[in-house]
């Protein structure tokens, strides 16, 4: 027999990398994804983010000033904070042990304590692997510059690398306690059930918040803004800035102004780091029991389910089908709130460039419509729709899908027509909708009509285009992860561009009644064709799509039918299989 | 009549079901048996289309089910082995889902939902997320998604699993009730009363190969064993069940 203190070590080491793997929710991937793949994608995502912020450096050369520096070392702690808060907001679920983890765990003689440790352990890995890989090259390539400012030299230099990395995980620890402490202190204060249906609006909104802080605050760095009296209440309230302060004091050369500002950031960790700890350890015992008297998921409410109709059977089943996920899958919910939360801070970012939309807001600039809000109001358009595609393609639960295989008795068609809706009524018509209410509340004039009937038509084309080839029902299909789909990027890259260019062009026309109808014209037409072209594709196909495979490993080159030897599909198949 | 020839099915060239053969006619209950990994599941899985063939063909009403798939689906009803249900539903969504995917009129799937949701005594928590339901409480929805639209060919596999004492009874009497209406009905089990009492013809499935087709009166007659369970466990239990037990009780105490 082992002694207990083996066993306990043994469980947690089990638990752990049970747990650690699980950040991911297995559920979505395919039969044969592999997790690791999936989790070294994001790594390398945040290294490229690292190597981003050092290409000014490698490449752009030349002398660097003092408040440069100041702005660059805010810019890296605040991107760490931001990208450390979104990832333990994305981890929110990990935290608390679900229904499943209960009803495996609580039979066997495992401690409580066990499963927290392993639990929290493998979140702070996480965590700890984002801030190593986003902060990896420029880790290591910034502090050097960050001397200069502490006498230089090679100790110079390596006190700006531990004060730099000291900085960071304090950053990251700071962060984690605050979102630990918020959830801690909502389960304890609320019944179980409330805190399920609390806790995802919560979850959104603090994903919100962390992008809204991080776009919209405001450059402070300069030791004259630090230190004037009309930025103090501001900066009292910025924990980026207050970790900036931290790093001037680890790193020797803290101005006065920072110093209350460090102060600050000390007792920022101290504060989450208690607080979140402690709440989150209590509401641990506290939810065990109760997590499985209730269910994950809240039920909906009694409405009569016949009540509502959108179109025929198929088109009202699919849509209620994805309404209905959407709103009670808090992974799926998550994933959308990401991406909105991205095309949230692209618009925010772009528009508080363009227009200083700080000055806007205070009433300082005119009233004239900007070309920017057109521009913006198309990426919202177009991100709304590909943010539904995205997120619609992960599946729910793979393995009840076989009612949807039971139940397949019209053509593809039909289907297609059921997502169509689908999409309108979940990302195309709120997306108008939301732009609509936004723009005809400030300038309500005919020029906003006319962008408004140029913006339904691009929602149209961009729709047909997220549903070409798209034979999937929502929330189905598996998926695979590792697949760069080239094309995808082009055309994502494409829809970040050619608004900037069509918002200007469109800016133009809408003082030119005859050409604007004949760009209305135009696009209605490029919108009938899309969907004529997204139909005909949907009729060759021959049945819905439940199982993302693999590409095959080899390719045929048909280099006999090329020589005019006709070759049919299965022997090409089998001349692959046998060249394996 | 829902016909099975020469039907083989290979899983990575393990072969899962070999040259399986037989018919499951109108008005008849056919009980379809085996031990765990005989291929039960897997045959089911094909009469259904959900999985394909590697060779053989399936055929209803005397044309292959893949000829069109759609009208065949249409005329059946199926109960998986495994209670998988969108768990985020409630059991009257998930009812009402499948209704309108079978396209059936609102007003005839309103009542029969209401009338199943009652007869299975699931209509008071017709609104609770199906996540909170038991396992027979699951069963009693896959059962009543598969009956929605009165099928003429109806596949239950492991129907009884989960199931009350009261529940399996109301079940039992159903599938002779669904046989007496002209029906075909197939449905597997591991429950040998059972399907001793309600089938009038046995299929018994080993290692993928079919060992007995025919009716449980003349395989009684033909084996000289007075039950069914006797007939299975001759045919397929290889076992020495006794032997097996008190090695387990030997290897968990030594």
């Amino acid at each position: 027999m082992h002694k207990p203190v083996n066993i306990e070590k043994r469980q947690f080491r089990i638990l752990y990398k049970a747990f650690l793997l699980r950040v991911v929710d297995l559920e979505l991937l395919s039969a044969d994804a592999d997790t690791s793949r999936l989790l070294g994608q994001f790594a390398a995502l945040f290294a490229g983010l690292s190597y981003l912020f050092t290409f000014w450096l490698i490449f752009g050369g030349g002398g660097i000033s003092p408040d440069f520096l100041s702005v660059m070392e805010h810019f890296l702690i605040a991107t760490t904070m931001l990208v450390v808060g979104l990832v333990s907001v994305l981890c929110w679920e990990s935290i608390f042990p679900d229904r499943r983890d209960v009803l495996v765990l609580a039979p066997l003689p495992v401690r409580v304590s066990t499963l927290f440790r392993a639990k929290v352990s493998a979140l702070i890995a996480a965590l700890s692997l984002s801030v190593l890989s986003l902060n990896s090259i420029s880790g290591l390539v910034w502090p050097r510059f960050f001397s200069i400012t502490n006498g230089g030299g090679y100790v110079g230099m390596f006190h700006s690398l531990a004060a730099y990395w000291a900085t960071m995980l304090l950053a990251a620890a700071f962060m984690f306690g605050c979102v630990l402490g918020i959830q801690g202190i909502a389960s304890l204060l609320l019944p179980r059930r409330q805190f399920l249906r609390l806790s995802a609006l919560l979850q959104v909104v603090i994903f919100f918040l962390f992008i809204t802080v991080y776009i919209i605050e405001p450059s402070l760095e300069a030791p004259k803004a630090l230190v004037a009296p009309e930025n103090q209440r501001l900066l009292t309230w910025l924990p980026s800035y207050w970790f900036l302060g931290l790093f001037q004091q680890l790193n020797g050369s803290m101005l006065p102004a920072f110093a209350p500002l460090a102060r600050r950031a000390w007792a920022g960790i101290a504060i989450a780091t208690v607080v979140g700890a402690t709440s989150v350890l209590l509401a641990y015992f506290r939810m065990m029991g109760k997590i499985i008297e209730t269910p994950d998921i809240v039920p909906g409410g009694r409405r009569a389910n016949w009540s509502l109709r959108f179109g025929t059977m198929l088109q009202t089943s699919i849509l209620l089908f994805s309404v209905r996920t959407l709103l009670r899958s808090r992974q799926h919910r998550m994933l959308l709130s990401s991406y909105f939360g991205a095309t949230f801070a692209i618009v925010l970012a772009y528009l508080k460039t363009s227009l200083k939309l700080l000055k806007l807001l205070h009433g300082a600039a005119g009233d004239a419509v900007d070309v920017s809000f057109f521009v913006a109001s198309i990426w919202v358009m177009c991100f709304a729709i590909m943010g539904v595609r995205l997120v619609i393609s992960m599946p729910l639960t793979l393995r009840a899908n076989w009612i949807f295989r039971m139940t397949e008795i019209r053509g593809v068609t039909a289907y297609l027509s059921a997502i169509r809706r689908a999409f309108f009524v979940l990302a195309a018509i709120p997306a108008w909708l939301l732009m609509a209410i936004l723009f005809l509340l400030r300038w309500p004039t005919w020029r906003i009509a006319g962008h408004l009937l140029l913006l339904a038509l691009v929602g149209m084309i961009v729709v047909e285009l997220s549903l070409y080839g798209f034979h999937k029902l929502p929330f189905t299909c598996s998926y695979l992860p590792g697949q760069s789909k080239v094309h995808v990027v082009f055309w994502g890259c494409l829809l970040v561009w050619v608004p900037l260019v069509a918002a200007r062009f469109e800016m133009r026309i809408l003082n030119r009644p005859l050409d604007f109808i004949w760009i209305l014209v135009l696009l209605a037409l490029v919108a009938t064709g899309a969907r004529w072209r997204t139909t005909a594709v949907a009729k060759s196909a021959e049945k819905l799509i439940f199982e993302e495979e693999y590409p095959p490993e080899l390719f045929t080159l048909n280099l006999l039918q090329n020589l005019g030897v006709p070759l049919t599909h299965s022997t090409a198949t089998d001349s692959s299989s046998q060249s394996l | 009549m829902l016909e099975i020839r020469n039907v083989s099915k290979r899983y990575s060239s393990i072969p899962a079901v070999e040259n399986v053969s037989f018919c499951a006619r109108a008005g008849e209950v056919t009980g379809y048996l085996g031990p765990n990994g005989s291929g039960k599941s897997t045959t089911m899985k094909m009469i259904t289309g959900l999985i394909e063939t590697n060779s053989g063909s399936i055929l209803f009403d005397g044309a292959p089910i893949h000829d069109d798939l759609m009208a065949y689906k249409q005329r059946m009803g199926y109960v998986p082995e495994e209670p998988y249900l969108y768990t985020h539903l409630s059991g009257a969504e998930y009812l009402v889902m499948v209704a309108q995917l079978r396209n059936l009129g609102r007003k005839l799937a309103t009542e029969r939902i209401d009338g199943l949701l009652r007869l299975f005594a699931l209509y008071d928590d017709r609104h609770v997320a199906i996540s909170a339901y038991s396992k027979g409480m699951r069963q009693k929805i896959l059962l009543a998604a598969a009956l929605l639209h009165n099928p003429y060919l109806v596949l239950l596999d492991e129907p009884f699993s989960g199931l009350d004492v009261g529940s399996s009874l109301i079940l039992r009497s159903l599938i002779e009730e669904l046989a007496r209406r002209g029906k075909v009905v197939l449905f597997s089990s591991h429950e040998l009363e059972t399907v001793e009492r309600i089938s009038s013809h046995i299929v018994i499935l080993h290692r993928g190969k079919i060992v007995a087709d025919d009716s449980i009166e003349r395989l009684r007659t033909l084996m000289s064993l007075p039950t069914l369970e006797g007939i299975f466990s001759q045919l397929a239990v290889e076992q020495d069940t006794v032997a097996i037990s008190k090695q387990i009780a030997d290897l968990i105490h030594a």
